[in-house]
């Protein structure tokens, strides 16, 4: 047989760990021939070589810290949401290359923008912006978040279609891994609700879109539904109380 | 070892088996898988990039031992052993590692000093603070004193280190390949012994020269016959699979494992699509 690598057999004796993977401690205080010896790398005097913790991070040694000189202002809406804008100019050029196709049975979401490169983080959802809307020649079928009117103009005069959904922070993670097992919640907010039933927006729960798009792929018999019932609004009004006649 | 064995290789590559068992015995048994010969000679690669090539893998082979129980010699048998646990390449360093982790838990850590706080005393102060001429003090126990506590003194504490499950599994991998690298693993038909007397056990050890040796046994717990007597005989240790660690496969020169042991490491240490 070829010669062994090793003329003793392994054993406790001549293990070693692999070389640059132990790193001796930095040792202060013990001596000159360590460089660390004497004041231990803390200089001469002052409050910096006394024990305890030193000054606090932005003491300005009385003076008014750089932190406190300026009133605080505002709040922080932690409603808000930060939508990932691609523009028009950007599909089009994906289209080109190759990189993302669409259909009106696959409609271009999140989940395509963000594997195709065309969207590096999708934050709360994508918004369609109209930048670049004179080198759209595909018909695209698009279903983001939001969509400016100037993008929902360019895309439906090529014959594409634009239909604006609502998706929570669970929706839209389960349409980014492709899951669909999971039901996609209906808004709960006001705000969303009155949003997503405007036609303007192109937004899924409106009955007008609904006469457009009933055909097609796209439309599921569940928005019917919510937007029957959270359209209610609409037809509703206040209860006025009828005046009584004075009885003389 | 090997050279001789060459002719028997290809006399075992022939047969098949049903199901996809790897470690089969030699020329006495009429079936032995052909699932890795199979996969050597797979169609080429397809152009889809989820596919990968497995590498060509030979199991690699170890003679087997007369049993303990038995008095006549074996026919001379083959044992062929999963080479992702017998044939690893050598790693001193994962071997190092997983030594020093396993010492480190057996650290009892109790060493134990009283800080100035817990030494026995008053808090009274010594001396004046200005006046005598000499150092100014507070209690009697401060750690400049004698007889005071120690200033950064051992406290008990936990030694324990956490190693990574898989360079752990890694490091089985790389013992049991470099016992079968120095010729110092033996695979047994079985670990048994039918009274609990030593000295036939210390006599028969001594004729198959198996002295300084660890056996290994594949059941929950070993034959109690053999433990009775194997209990007394000196350099000579029994374990089961389940307990063995990394530490005692290097402490001692040689390993005997029986077949279930060897079935038990091929399960918990092989990779998962060979089974």
């Amino acid at each position: 047989m070829a010669s062994k690598a090793s003329i003793s057999r392994i054993s406790l004796a001549n293990l070693s760990p692999a070389r640059g993977s132990l790193h001796k401690q930095k040792r202060v205080g013990r001596g000159q021939g360590s460089n660390h010896g004497g004041t231990a790398g803390r200089g001469h005097n002052g409050q910096n070589s006394r024990s305890g913790a030193g000054i606090k991070p932005g003491f300005e040694g009385g003076q008014t810290p750089i932190t406190k000189l300026f009133p605080k202002r505002g709040f922080v809406n932690q409603n808000e949401k930060v939508w990932a804008p691609v523009n028009l100019e950007r599909i089009q050029h994906w289209i080109n290359l190759g990189r993302i196709s669409c259909s009106p049975e696959k409609p271009i979401t999140a989940r395509e923008l963000l594997l195709s490169g065309c969207i590096h983080d999708v934050h709360d959802g994508i918004k369609v912006l109209g930048d670049g809307a004179e080198f759209l020649t595909s018909k695209i079928y698009i279903t983001p978040s939001r969509a400016s009117k100037t993008a929902i103009q360019a895309i439906e005069e090529l014959g594409g279609q634009v239909v604006c959904k609502y998706y929570n922070p669970l929706a839209l993670r389960d349409c980014i891994k492709g899951r669909t097992d999971r039901i996609e919640a209906a808004p709960t907010r006001r705000q969303d609700i009155v949003w997503y039933g405007k036609f303007q927006n192109r937004g899924y729960l409106s009955s007008e879109l609904h006469k457009k798009i009933k055909t097609t792929p796209v439309f599921q018999e569940r928005w019917k539904l919510l937007s029957d019932q959270l359209g209610q609004w609409q037809k509703q009004d206040f209860d006025y109380e009828k005046k009584k006649k004075k009885q003389t | 070892m090997l050279k001789s064995t060459l002719p028997r290789l290809q006399a075992l590559a022939k047969n098949t088996l049903k199901h996809g068992r790897i470690r089969r015995f030699g020329p006495s048994l009429t079936k032995v898988t052909q699932l890795k010969l199979k996969r050597a000679a797979a169609p080429p690669l397809q152009s889809s990039p989820s596919l990968k090539a497995l590498p060509v893998s030979r199991p690699v082979y170890v003679s087997l031992t007369t049993p303990l129980h038995s008095k006549e010699q074996a026919e001379d048998q083959l044992v062929a052993l999963n080479p992702t646990v017998f044939h690893q390449p050598i790693r001193r360093d994962i071997l190092h590692l997983c030594v020093i982790q396993y010492r480190d838990s057996l650290r009892q850590g109790s060493a134990n000093t009283k800080t100035r706080g817990e030494v026995r005393g008053s808090g009274r102060k010594i001396r004046p603070q200005k006046g005598s001429g000499r150092a100014r003090l507070g209690d009697a126990q401060s750690p400049m004193l004698r007889g005071g506590g120690v200033a950064f003194g051992p406290k008990p504490r936990d030694f324990s280190t956490k190693l990574p499950r898989k360079v752990i599994q890694m490091g089985m991998r790389v013992a049991l390949s470099s016992k079968v690298q120095d010729s110092n693993l033996g695979v047994m038909e079985t670990l048994d012994w039918p009274t609990g007397k030593t000295r036939e056990l210390a006599r028969k050890i001594e004729a198959l020269k198996l002295k300084n040796t660890l056996f290994i046994t594949g059941e929950d717990e070993a034959p109690i016959m053999l433990q009775r007597a194997m209990r007394n005989v000196p350099m000579v240790r029994l374990t089961t699979s389940k307990q063995v660690n990394i530490y005692d496969m290097l402490k001692w020169p040689r390993v005997m494992l029986d077949t279930k042991a060897v079935d038990f490491f091929e399960q918990t240490l092989g990779k998962a699509h060979q089974q």
